[in-house]
């Protein structure tokens, strides 16, 4: 996708270039050598603000020891979110999935597939995958899932589409994305008592 | 400096500088983090909950029951089981400190065999095929080849290792427990005829006298006694129980007595016998025979009122202020000897004390035989030296120890540190520490931490009190019950592990009667069902006069001239094992207020006569040898008498134990005593010496005395009632009122800012000093539960401690011997000086009225702390370090703060929101009592409450309007949120 837009935008710069050229009537076999360098740079240009700005994986989270889909899994499954974080709705900590619970489902659906052997692997050694984590939150503050469940907020207000989401994009939670939402709900502002301790 | 250099020093600073800033500290990349799932998920585990697991202290042989609490998969508090019997949901510091022997960074993580002079770790299966070797080729070698040492364990180890040994056709093991109480068990044998350690049932007297029993520091039970002690002590319907503290030196327990007397050193049995002389002359029917009687009559009658005086150096007054008190008593209870009075009269002072309860009492009601003290299963340290001095002449082939530090804690060691370094005796230390006794061993063999171990400890007889393990292992070592098993052969086995032997014993017992009793009694961490008491059946008539008659003809004198060392053990360290516990070391001595260092305590007199001062490096000599201490100035001691704290100066140890503080056993004498076989814990003939030194004190304290200020206040008994009666007004030193940190409390005249509005609860603390006896168990909390950072001595020094919560201890200005304690935390004032002198608003008064800190938002101008009138903002002047595994501890819920930042108490924050989530859950208001900071959790003596100030039937608030409530420093109306109820000093 990213390369057929480089390609359509580089098309375009081109076909620009030209246009303008017989507008103020250059002669491109004349200025062959000048056409040349000003198209090179501006595509360096536009290649460096892309590599810069949205390079290839940027809109995916960080690679994880076992590429699970959270797409197929909550999208095309409609697995409930709950049935691998328990405790989401009474503890401050939704909790992660122990290694047995994969394999509740994959003893039997792709069962020799190369990444859920690897998940055996990591269940017969009793070795606890280290996913790689996602979503952070400033140190000194304690955010309570289970009461943010209980008063009806969905998952995805906070942790966005997940169910399109093939390796978590995750992030940082500041502050202002926080308060925002506890000033249009009059949820609690006290520093300590909603967040800080 | 040329021009070339300039510009090139010049640039090397601007590129440090811009390299030193990250440009946008939000998004500077940041290391990856991973998340960790489980294998299977534990059916009791909830990743953000604790889980509370029932189990025993094993901290000291008290045996308190204890709650575990278990964050996923690691255990970062243990409070009191409010089941137990023994300590009813409190816990001292030492109890505390507990998470900092599981998780101490010099905690063994493998065997280390001694190979060519050094260490060699090996792995625990090599470990322990050497082991089953060398016991088997032991056993071979005839009888009584295998010898073992161990500290007081339960009755299921102990009786396992007795099996184990007989397998070897060795003698039992030895008990070893450097505060034996071997005085007090040969005075209950020869009064009583019981060779025991009966406990007490304290709560029920009106009038205590202790002869030195430093019941609330270390004695028997010291969480027990407290709350027993303040039952019978606290304010109750205008009126409280007396305790009479007769010993050369207060301690923590005589700072609590109503009064002191400080008698010379060895002259206690003087006192009791002149007490003694005035019972029997009240003529009550004793029980006695007429012998004993007639006898005891001859030779008290020496010991009048003037005798008593002129031997012992209290005032006649004092004496007669003592017998009065006992005279009118209705049930008077008397107290012997304390560990550091171990002098060569503790066995008669045990034995009169013994008596004159026996004759205002024949029916000992306060005396409970039935429950009697585990420690009581240790043998005499008479019999440890002669065992060990045995070994020289015929060395066993294998000698195992079990926990124990002989070579550090008794006086003069020299044949137990002979006997196991003897190369012809093969010595196994059980033992996760390199302490002064396992690196002369041969193999140690870290076995494991009772945190993480199932076994039985009942530190009363009756009761069964269960371990369990609250966590995960943190090593591979196995437990020592399972390591005996091992070396039984297979089929004469009792069960394959220790905790199946364990629940077949229990069976057995009939102690269980099945699975469901097991799961039931592991849950409540024991049996608690106490059986109804006995009554004493005692000897008719008393103990055989001939007996009592030669025991007091051989009273000795007491040291009259000279200096007297006395080395007492405290609350901190006990007998030495808890100094490696960084907290322990940290929060200072409750009298001294001096931590990690071991000053030598001096009256003022003494100082005066050797040419001392206070803060001076001095030499402390004795004939057995000398050690270099700073000295300390207080009137705790009388003259004549250097004090000092056993449990430091270990030579090995680890490295919050090693070269900190001095060790004062290193100057007592080495013999023990011969009628009781116990140790000598004072000596005479102790010289000083100047140095010329002048030592610097980590001392936490600004001041003994409040100048006035009005910050620990007293009441006398007599005057309780004016209290009531005099309504105060000003803003004077001397006429202040108690403002309520409510609306109710705003006053256009004296109010600045406008008042704070709450919304449903105002959160307050209320103190009683009159039930505070100043542990520090509270402070101990404290650092368990808010992640309070070890600063060590030299930061101490600087005034740099960290604690959010200390115990002040101030003197009297009329009576420097009458000390106050005040547990100090921040008061979350109303009017916060701290608030209103923040550049960015990091001090924050909330909904709920409590003062926040918002450690991120604090830039360290460190305003706030200069503002405060208490004086309990700390700041980090570094960011603290928790060597590994320290780390594992600290708790979830609260920040760890960094470099740069101030931090105070915060009530416990944590536990109010989470307080706050279960109302919510069940859609009603928070109750009083609901909430428990963790300071109020453990006090033993429950002088803490917390709750809303709103709410007027709350507990806080009744004593809010106690007569006795005030506000520290109430003339500076800040209207602080912590009321605390004056000390009632009753005169005796």
């Amino acid at each position: 996708m990213e390369v057929l837009i480089t390609l359509i935008t580089l098309a375009a710069l081109t076909l620009g270039l030209l246009i303008l050229a017989r507008k103020y009537r250059v002669s491109l076999s004349q200025n062959k050598a000048a056409f040349f360098w000003t198209l090179v740079l501006v595509a360096l240009t536009i290649g460096s603000l892309y590599l810069i700005y949205t390079p290839p994986g940027t809109r995916m989270g960080p690679e994880q020891p076992i590429p699970f889909s959270h797409q197929l899994h909550v999208g095309v499954k409609s697995i409930q979110c709950q049935f691998c974080h328990p405790y989401v709705d009474s503890s401050i900590h939704p909790g992660l999935p122990p290694v047995e619970k994969c394999l509740y489902c994959h003893n039997y659906i792709i069962a020799k597939h190369p990444q859920i052997l690897k998940e055996h692997r990591y269940f017969n050694t009793k070795t606890p995958t280290p996913w790689v984590k996602a979503n952070y939150l400033a140190e000194h503050v304690v955010f309570n899932h289970q009461r943010h469940i209980k008063k009806e907020i969905e998952c995805q207000q906070c942790h966005g589409a997940i169910e399109t989401m093939d390796r978590v994009k995750g992030r940082y939670f500041y502050m202002e994305f926080c308060i925002q939402c506890h000033r249009e709900k009059k949820a609690n502002l006290g520093c300590w008592l909603a967040c800080h301790s | 400096m040329d021009r070339r250099t300039f510009l090139k020093i010049v640039g090397m600073g601007s590129v440090s500088m811009a390299v030193g800033c990250s440009p946008d500290p939000y998004n500077a990349p940041r290391p990856e983090k991973n998340l960790f799932s489980l294998i299977h998920a534990p059916e009791d585990m909830v990743v953000g909950r604790t889980s509370w697991y029932a189990t025993t202290c094993r901290e000291c042989p008290a045996g308190c029951g204890i709650l575990a609490g278990n964050r996923e998969g690691r255990l970062i508090k243990v409070e009191g089981n409010p089941l137990h019997p023994v300590n009813r949901g409190k816990l001292c510091m030492r109890g505390q400190a507990a998470l900092q022997g599981v998780y101490n960074p010099d905690r063994l993580r493998s065997p280390y065999l001694k190979s060519d002079g050094g260490w060699r770790a090996i792995t625990f299966a090599e470990a322990e095929g050497m082991l089953l070797e060398k016991t088997a080729q032991a056993a071979g070698s005839g009888d009584n080849r295998v010898r073992m040492v161990t500290e007081v364990i339960g009755d299921t180890l102990l009786q396992l290792c007795t099996e184990t040994l007989t397998q070897y056709k060795s003698a039992p093991p030895l008990v070893f427990e450097p505060l034996g109480y071997e005085s007090l068990k040969s005075a209950n044998e020869i009064v009583f005829g019981v060779r025991g350690l009966p406990s007490y049932r304290m709560q029920q007297a009106d009038l205590l006298i202790a002869f030195g029993a430093d019941f609330l520091d270390t004695w028997l039970s010291p969480v027990e006694y407290a709350r027993k002690f303040m039952q019978m002590h606290a304010l109750d319907g205008g009126g409280k129980g007396r305790f009479f503290f007769v010993s050369p030196y207060q301690t923590l327990t005589g700072a609590n007595a109503d009064l002191w007397l400080d008698c010379r050193p060895g002259s206690e049995a003087v006192v009791a016998l002149g007490l003694l002389r005035e019972i029997l002359k009240l003529g009550r029917p004793t029980g006695l025979s007429r012998k004993l009687r007639y006898q005891l009559g001859n030779t008290a009658s020496a010991y009048d009122k003037a005798t008593v005086s002129k031997l012992t150096g209290i005032s006649v007054q004092d004496f007669e202020r003592l017998t009065e008190a006992l005279r009118r008593a209705g049930r008077p209870l008397v107290l012997g000897a304390g560990l550091g009075n171990g002098s060569s009269n503790s066995l008669q002072t045990d034995v009169a004390v013994n008596l004159l309860n026996l004759i205002l009492d024949p029916d000992l009601s306060l005396f409970d035989f039935e429950q009697r003290h585990r420690v009581e299963v240790a043998a005499s340290l008479f019999d440890v030296k002669e065992t060990f001095r045995k070994f020289a002449e015929d060395p066993p082939a294998l000698l195992l120890l079990n926990n124990v530090n002989p070579v550090y804690a008794v006086a003069g060691g020299g044949e137990i540190e002979k006997a196991i370094s003897n190369p012809a005796t093969y010595t196994v230390a059980f033992n996760s520490f390199m302490d002064e006794t396992s690196v002369l061993a041969d193999l140690i063999f870290p076995v494991r931490h009772f945190l993480e171990t199932w076994d039985e400890y009942s530190g009363k007889q009756v009761p069964v009190s269960t371990l369990q393990p609250a966590m995960g292992r943190l090593t591979d070592s196995p437990t020592l019950g399972d390591l005996l098993l091992k070396t039984v052969d297979g089929n004469k086995r009792s069960a394959e592990g220790y905790k199946g032997h364990l629940v077949g014993r229990m069976l057995s017992r009939a102690d269980i009667n099945g699975e469901l009793d097991w799961l039931k009694a592991v849950q409540q961490g024991g049996i608690h069902q106490l059986p109804e008491p006995k009554r004493y059946k005692g000897r008719a008539g008393g103990p055989a006069a001939e007996k009592i008659e030669e025991l007091f003809s051989t009273l000795a004198e007491p040291h009259a001239s000279g200096l007297t060392l006395a080395a007492v053990p405290t609350v901190r360290f006990f007998d030495g094992r808890g100094a490696n516990r960084p907290w322990l070391c940290e929060i200072p001595d409750p009298i001294t207020r001096v931590a990690w260092q071991t000053p030598v305590m001096m009256h003022p007199d003494t100082l005066k006569q050797q040419g001392l001062k206070h803060g001076e490096s001095v030499q402390v000599k004795t004939d057995r040898g000398n050690l270099e201490a700073p000295v300390y100035l207080t009137h705790s001691v009388r003259p004549g008498m250097l004090v000092m704290g056993i449990g430091q100066g270990h030579t090995a140890y680890g490295r919050y134990a090693e070269g900190q503080g001095t060790n004062p056993l290193r100057l007592l004498p080495a013999e023990t005593d011969p009628r009781t076989g116990g140790p000598h814990f004072v000596t005479g003939g102790v010289q000083v010496a100047k140095t010329g030194r002048k030592a610097k004190l980590a001392n936490t304290d600004g001041s003994r005395s409040q100048h006035g200020r009005k910050i620990a206040l007293t009441v006398g008994l007599d005057s309780l009632a004016d209290l009531t009666k005099k309504k105060k007004s000003g803003l004077t030193m001397s006429d202040f009122p108690l403002v309520l940190p409510l609306p109710e409390g705003y006053d256009p005249k004296l109010d600045f800012y406008t008042p704070h509005q709450h919304e449903g609860y105002r959160w307050a603390m209320a103190v009683d000093m009159d039930r505070c006896i100043g542990c520090g168990a509270c402070a101990a909390g404290c650092y368990a539960e808010n992640n309070i950072g070890i600063v060590g001595d030299k930061q101490v020094m600087q005034g740099r401690e960290m604690a959010w919560l200390s115990v002040e201890r101030y003197e009297d200005p009329d009576d420097a011997r009458q000390l106050v304690f005040l547990p100090l935390m921040c008061q979350h004032c109303d009017n916060a000086p701290c608030e209103s002198v923040c550049p960015v608003y990091a001090p924050h008064h909330n909904k709920e009225g409590m003062n926040n800190q918002i450690y991120n938002r604090c830039i360290g101008t460190r305003f706030c702390s200069q503002n405060c009138p208490y004086k309990v903002r700390r700041f980090n002047w570094f960011s603290w370090r928790w060597p590994e595994p320290l780390e594992l501890q600290l708790n979830p819920n609260v920040t760890v703060r960094s470099k740069g930042v101030m931090e105070k108490c915060s009530f416990c924050v944590q536990r109010i929101k989470q307080a706050h989530g279960l109302a919510k859950d069940e859609d009603r208001s928070i109750r009083d009592g609901e909430i428990v900071p963790a300071c109020v959790q453990t006090c033993p003596t429950e002088a803490l409450a917390f709750g809303n100030l709103m709410d007027p039937g709350s507990k806080v608030r009744k004593l809010a309007e106690d007569p006795r409530a005030y506000q520290i420093m109430g003339y500076l109306n800040t209207k602080p949120a912590v009321f605390y109820l004056k000390k009632v000093i009753q005169k005796v």
